[in-house]
């Protein structure tokens, strides 16, 4: 559940290191975001010397949250920390590599690109 | 433009998805019972969308560079194949991509119902993915190509070397034993 104002980890080598949510993207009034929906973020916080700096608007991937994620077999996915993927207008991620497990859905919600960067797919 | 690709994706893909879970188990009910009868669209769905000898004659034909095919190791269920291909241009990587998706309606003409891959990055012309699910093709700008370097990261060897490089190192050194140096003056033989 990440809404407006949360903060999150990044799970890429983008050179952000943590984004606030400022808006979700999709629908006009929507409330929380879940895994696989794009934000709009603030960059928090960035490391030094990278493209992407601090106070940047950029959208990314929401790819962990801490809100359980169900499947319809009965699996329930939750992970530590809430993390997002910053990608660009086009979809493409900005980074090369994405850090940590990764949830399937991504892919049924079009976002292959990420999940073929990933290292583990749950 | 985000909603109208997530109410495209969620029209499109479930059923491709489906498709593939169901892919292994239509094929065994098929096999184990004599009886049922295929139509065009059941032997097509028991099948893959398309097939990694037809993707190379298609990337041949359309003259993508430096096709690469890529096993994608066991113990990663997120695909079976993955091709890595170069275009030219912006243009020349749309091509690809239409290539493959006009094949894919050729194999499926007279069905009623067409299953189409799911594709990704089709407006940009920069990376496009066309995910056909155990066969990933992915058609790259040469640029993009190098920037994500994904041979690198999926090749078996290589795979240690971009995550566990460093810290195979460190835990080389770490597993070594180091018999600690004797400073003391104490003779060795006293207790003996």
């Amino acid at each position: 559940m990440i809404q407006p104002q949360t903060h999150l980890n990044v799970a890429d080598n983008s050179g952000a290191r943590e984004l606030m949510c400022i808006r979700i993207i999709g629908a006009s009034n929507r409330r929380y975001a879940h895994i696989g929906d794009v934000i709009v973020a603030v960059i928090k916080e960035a490391v030094p010397n990278m493209p992407l700096e601090r106070s940047e608007v950029v959208r990314a991937v929401i790819v962990r949250t801490c809100k359980e994620l169900k499947r319809d077999n009965g699996m329930i996915i939750r992970y530590d920390d809430n993390a997002a993927v910053v990608i660009d207008q086009e979809g493409n991620p900005k980074g090369t590599r994405i850090f940590g497990a990764i949830a399937r859905e991504l892919r049924e919600l079009n976002f292959t690109k990420i999940v073929s960067l990933a290292p583990e797919v749950l | 433009m985000w909603s109208v690709v997530r109410s495209r994706s969620f029209s499109s893909s479930p059923a491709t998805q489906q498709q593939w879970k169901l892919g292994f188990s239509m094929r065994n009910r098929s096999l184990s019972s004599a009886t049922v009868n295929d139509g065009d669209g059941e032997g097509i769905r028991g099948e893959e969308l398309l097939k990694l000898e037809e993707v190379e004659t298609i990337l041949k034909d359309v003259k993508a560079d430096n096709v690469k095919v890529i096993p994608i190791p066991k113990h990663v269920d997120f695909a079976d194949f993955m091709v890595v291909a170069t275009g030219r241009s912006a243009w020349h990587v749309r091509n690809i991509a239409q290539a493959l998706i006009y094949k894919v309606k050729q194999k499926q003409k007279g069905s009623k119902r067409m299953l189409l891959p799911s594709v990704e990055g089709q407006e940009g012309g920069k990376w496009i993915v066309i995910d056909s699910g155990k066969l990933v093709i992915h058609a790259l700008d040469e640029k993009v190509r190098a920037y994500y370097n994904l041979e690198r990261l999926w090749s078996t060897d290589a795979s240690n070397q971009d995550h566990g490089l460093v810290q195979g190192q460190d835990l080389d050194k770490a597993f070594l034993k180091v018999r600690p140096k004797n400073n003391s003056k104490k003779r060795p033989s006293t207790s003996a």
